[in-house]
């Protein structure tokens, strides 16, 4: 079974010429981490949005973990669904276990049970100490740390993560590669994640999706793309091959 | 259920923890009621309750004079000044000090203004006298020039003043005029036969005019005074303020990326806004009975009259709620279609203000051109302002509100809808 299917996806904003995405397609089987990488704008996040139901695709069709376009799939999909936004998604005037605990509340957990699995979550992320700190007082690691905490409360069967890394430290950034590959491995969750730090890609994903101006390039195992192209000799040589050097902006 | 607990506890927190945004939410209404009942309390004033100065230069001597001062200093409303340093005022002086605006209103009462009235109700009396074949004729003037008592008014003085002491010295004149006729006629017929004296008390009042209250029951009969329109028409002003830091509320979500986080979540944003919305609605009810609690306990200290809220507590509830809930529901709009708070603030903040301008909050809608009335009508605050007009003044129950009800609902209905179309247009 796949735990995403992407076909011939366009879409276009509201108000805007240009389409953000032009007929993107790619898949991958359940179980596995896979890196959605391309340059700025080539509609990493608008792919993710559209995943998630945030934001309605134009033509194409979508799949999730297999589940039928019925009535209430969106809220299916969102149940069985983590996702971790580029942005920090949380409210920082409130501390990180007010926090955790209003998602969690929303979900439908409470009691004694929701605030055990909380604890349990912060000490696993090394913010036991900061649990009762307003988050808007946090480093920009220990928010992202907070920020993948609110996606995985209720257990989701697909992690999505845009960005999860962007601007952290070696030490926070280490240990969310290394929560994501355990988590990936104790649980059977699969994993779907964009990063502009390619090294960091090619380490951690089984499969790679490079998409560049709203369509897939290419697609595969890091280490297959690089024997492939005798002149490269890592993740980030092919992504320059596929994608040229030409700036963005 | 357990999403709407949640959000309200969340909000709760969100709001304690800026404490001083916590202060001025409920210090700012206080001192806006109060600032506003002082201010407004002059020109709510009626003429009544004001003391007027009146110049009077008596030419006369006589009993019109003496009728006119006797009756201008017993309506209360009038200080008769006849004399100026010591010395008593002449037609000149008075027209000048009038013309300067130093008095509002000077009266001349002309010399045998008395002597013309007592020639005027001898002529009847002989005409009678004669009709009825009696002999005795008392004396007439042979010369009938029309006299007129003069009044000069400050020339700013308003039409509706004018008219009310032109109305007040006729009266004295017709006064005058029938006393002395009657006292004439008496005279006259004492002279037919001392044994009919008893008989001869004439009644001249045979109606009189009494005012009675309007509102049922009769118990209560509050007086329109300054407090009763400026304590509820201003705490409407600053209950609708909600949408402020409701605006603010929304956007600061979808800008620090919460509000994300709470889309990402299975189940109805509906129970999150009804949450929301039930909070802010407690926040404005609170706000209401606080500045009730101006009205009553802290206004009379400022020697202002004290607020009278009528008896229909359950009812005044209900409107406060209403009131709460359409201010948070134009907050919910205005949160949704701006994009940063400086928008929100200044949009927020000027339309409240413009709403409140033609809802009749600064000056009642009564006064108000009637065009103007009839677009005072559809603002919100005017319907708030209504229901509690009628709960206070009139001692109106739910069956005097539930029309400002139904509006007030309806009004947050749309916008809510409003607010949904636009933000299920996002999704785009
Ligand atoms: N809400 C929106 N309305 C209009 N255009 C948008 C919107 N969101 C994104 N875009 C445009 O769509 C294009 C793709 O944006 P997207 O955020 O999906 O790219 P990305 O691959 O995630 O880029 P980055 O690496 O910078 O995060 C960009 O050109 C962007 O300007
Ligand atoms: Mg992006």
């Amino acid at each position: 079974m796949y735990s995403i299917a992407v076909q011939d996806l366009h879409k276009t904003y509201n108000g805007s010429l240009e389409p953000t995405l032009k007929g993107l397609s790619f898949a991958f089987p359940t179980g596995k981490i896979v890196g959605l990488l391309g340059p700025n704008g080539a509609g990493k996040t608008t792919t993710i949005s559209i995943l998630c139901g945030l934001v309605k695709a134009g033509k194409g069709s979508v799949q999730v973990l297999g589940i039928p376009q019925e009535a209430n799939y969106r809220e299916r999909i969102k149940r069985a669904l983590g996702v971790v936004p580029q942005q920090i998604a949380l409210f920082p005037q409130l501390t990180a276990f007010e926090n955790l605990e209003y998602f969690g509340n929303l979900y439908g957990f409470k009691g004694p049970a929701l605030k055990t699995q909380i604890l349990a979550l912060l000490e696993q992320f090394g913010l036991e100490k900061a649990a009762h700190k307003e988050t808007g007082k946090f480093s920009g690691g220990m928010k992202r740390r907070t920020n993948i905490i609110a996606a995985i409360l209720h257990r989701p069967r697909l992690l999505i993560l845009d960005e999860p890394t962007a601007g952290v430290d070696v030490q926070s950034r280490s240990m969310i590669l290394q929560f994501l590959r355990d988590y990936n491995r104790s649980e059977g969750v699969s994993i779907l994640y964009t990063s502009h730090l390619l090294e960091e890609a090619q380490h951690l994903c089984e499969d790679v999706v490079i998409m560049d101006d709203g369509r897939q390039v290419v697609q595969g195992n890091p280490a297959a793309l690089i024997n492939a192209l005798p002149a490269c000799r890592n993740l980030e040589d092919v992504f320059l091959h596929f994608t040229g050097s030409k700036l963005r902006d | 259920m357990l999403r709407l607990f949640a959000t309200i506890r969340k909000e709760y927190r969100l709001l304690f923890r800026d404490k001083m945004g916590l202060g001025l939410l409920f210090l700012m209404p206080v001192v806006l009621i109060t600032v506003m009942a002082l201010i407004q309390d002059t020109p709510f004033k009626d003429y009544q309750e004001l003391k007027f100065d009146i110049l009077t230069v008596d030419n006369d001597h006589g009993r019109l004079g003496r009728y006119i001062r006797e009756g201008l200093d017993h309506s209360g409303q009038f200080r008769i000044v006849d004399s100026l340093q010591g010395q008593p005022v002449t037609q000149e002086q008075a027209k000048a000090l009038v013309n300067r605006g130093d008095y509002k209103i000077s009266i001349i009462i002309p010399q045998g203004a008395t002597g013309a009235i007592v020639s005027n109700a001898n002529k009847i009396t002989n005409d009678l006298s004669r009709r009825m074949g009696l002999p005795f004729m008392a004396p007439v003037r042979l010369r009938n020039d029309s006299l007129n008592v003069v009044i000069y008014f400050d020339p700013a003085a308003k039409k509706a003043f004018k008219s009310a002491i032109h109305q007040a010295l006729d009266n004295f004149l017709t006064q005058v005029e029938t006393d002395l006729l009657i006292e004439r006629i008496q005279q006259q017929l004492k002279r037919k036969g001392a044994a009919q004296q008893d008989s001869l008390d004439i009644q001249l009042k045979a109606i009189g005019l009494q005012e009675q209250s309007t509102v049922p029951g009769g118990g209560v009969d509050v007086i329109s005074n300054s407090v009763q329109h400026n304590v509820p028409a201003w705490s409407i002003f600053a209950m609708f303020f909600i949408v402020i830091p409701i605006a603010g509320n929304m956007i600061r979500e979808r800008e620090d990326g919460s509000l994300l986080r709470m889309k990402l979540i299975p189940g109805s944003y509906l129970a999150i806004l009804a949450g929301k919305m039930f909070f802010f609605v407690c926040i404005c009810v609170v706000q209401f009975y606080l500045m009730m609690l101006v009205g009553i306990y802290l206004l009379p200290l400022l020697a202002l009259p004290k607020l009278e809220m009528g008896h229909q507590y359950l009812p005044t509830l209900i409107i406060a709620a209403c009131i709460g809930l359409a201010a948070t529901a134009y907050g919910i709009l205005i949160g949704t279609l701006f994009k940063t708070p400086n928008q929100a603030l200044n949009f927020g903040a000027i339309s409240i203000v413009i709403l409140s301008a033609i809802g009749g909050i600064w000056i009642p809608l009564e006064v108000m051109p009637a065009h103007m009335q009839q677009i005072g009508r559809l603002s919100p605050l005017s319907w708030g302002l209504d229901a509690i007009n009628n709960i206070y003044l009139r001692n109106g129950g739910m069956g005097q509100v539930w029309k400002q009800i139904g509006l007030l609902l309806g009004f947050a209905g749309t916008l809510l809808a409003i607010a949904g179309a636009v933000e299920k247009r996002r999704m785009n």
